[in-house]
């Protein structure tokens, strides 16, 4: 990974809170009715990939790991809206073999309030010793 | 039925929710999640980075546990925080159980901090999928 990466912000990405999506990721862990909190990721996925393939940050990608996450919400996703999905790289960091990437993840309503932010760490792990 | 602020102390146990992990699951969180790194996927792929075959993703081993702090505070938008560490991978026919405490009560804003993990009994050793886990719950 490219250190000088870091700060980078990527283009917004608009998410629909699509109310079938919803369900089938109630599914999956049979969550009651509402959006999950850990739904978010679906929106962090629609924008992480261009982070796994933004040739100057370089991620060796089949190397990455997920080191943790968490998500802080100013309220619940609503099915049925419409977010505004913004991805930086707020940290970029190596110890021994490891390189560590964090990412933040912010959904904005249409009112311009932050609904959610998460914080992603990648874990890019080193040549086998 | 919906948990309510006073039904809390510290200390206090959540139920331990327990699933046996299966690569039809996983599959499903890949299409429901959007996550289809090979990793989760594909065996070959898997095993060509160090892995014994597919393990499930984090987000997947996480919203088991998130969906059983929501099963337990009734209410899948009491959650106002949710963190994980993960710390060991989750393989197919894995017995992956969530469980934690309360750690902490905030009568003011009628929110509990919640401890939280995710261990699996593997060869007759505890793993830990995930660590320190911590949630925020807001209750009426």
């Amino acid at each position: 990974m490219n250190p000088a990466a870091e700060g980078t912000v990527y283009p917004d990405v608009s998410f629909f809170v699509d109310p079938e999506r919803v369900a089938s990721f109630r599914r999956v862990f049979g969550s009651p009715q509402g959006v999950p909190p850990t739904y978010v990721a679906v929106a962090e996925f629609t924008v992480l990939p261009q982070v796994f393939d933004d040739p100057f940050l370089g991620l060796d990608f089949p190397r990455v790991v997920h080191g943790s996450q968490d998500y802080i919400h100013e309220r619940p996703l609503r099915e049925g809206e419409t977010v505004t999905v913004r991805v930086r790289l707020e940290s970029i960091r190596s110890k021994g073999a490891n390189g560590f990437l964090t990412i933040v993840t912010e959904l904005i309503d249409a009112d311009g309030a932050i609904v959610c932010t998460a914080h992603s760490q990648l874990i890019e792990r080193g040549p086998a010793a | 039925m919906r948990r309510t602020f006073e039904d809390l102390e510290v200390g206090q146990a959540l139920p331990v929710a327990s699933r046996t992990v299966t690569a039809a699951d996983v599959k499903a969180y890949a299409e429901a999640g959007g996550d289809h790194n090979p990793l989760h996927l594909d065996d070959a792929f898997a095993r060509g980075v160090g892995f014994p075959g597919i393990i499930a993703h984090g987000m997947f081993t996480m919203g088991h546990l998130s969906a059983a702090v929501s099963a337990w505070a009734g209410d899948a938008e009491a959650v106002t925080m949710i963190s994980a560490q993960f710390r060991a991978p989750v393989f197919m026919g894995d017995v992956i159980e969530a469980g934690g405490s309360v750690k902490a009560l905030d009568p003011d804003a009628r929110t509990a901090t919640l401890e939280l993990w995710v261990r699996v009994e593997r060869d007759a050793a505890t793993e830990w999928p995930i660590r320190k886990g911590e949630a925020h719950v807001r209750l009426t």
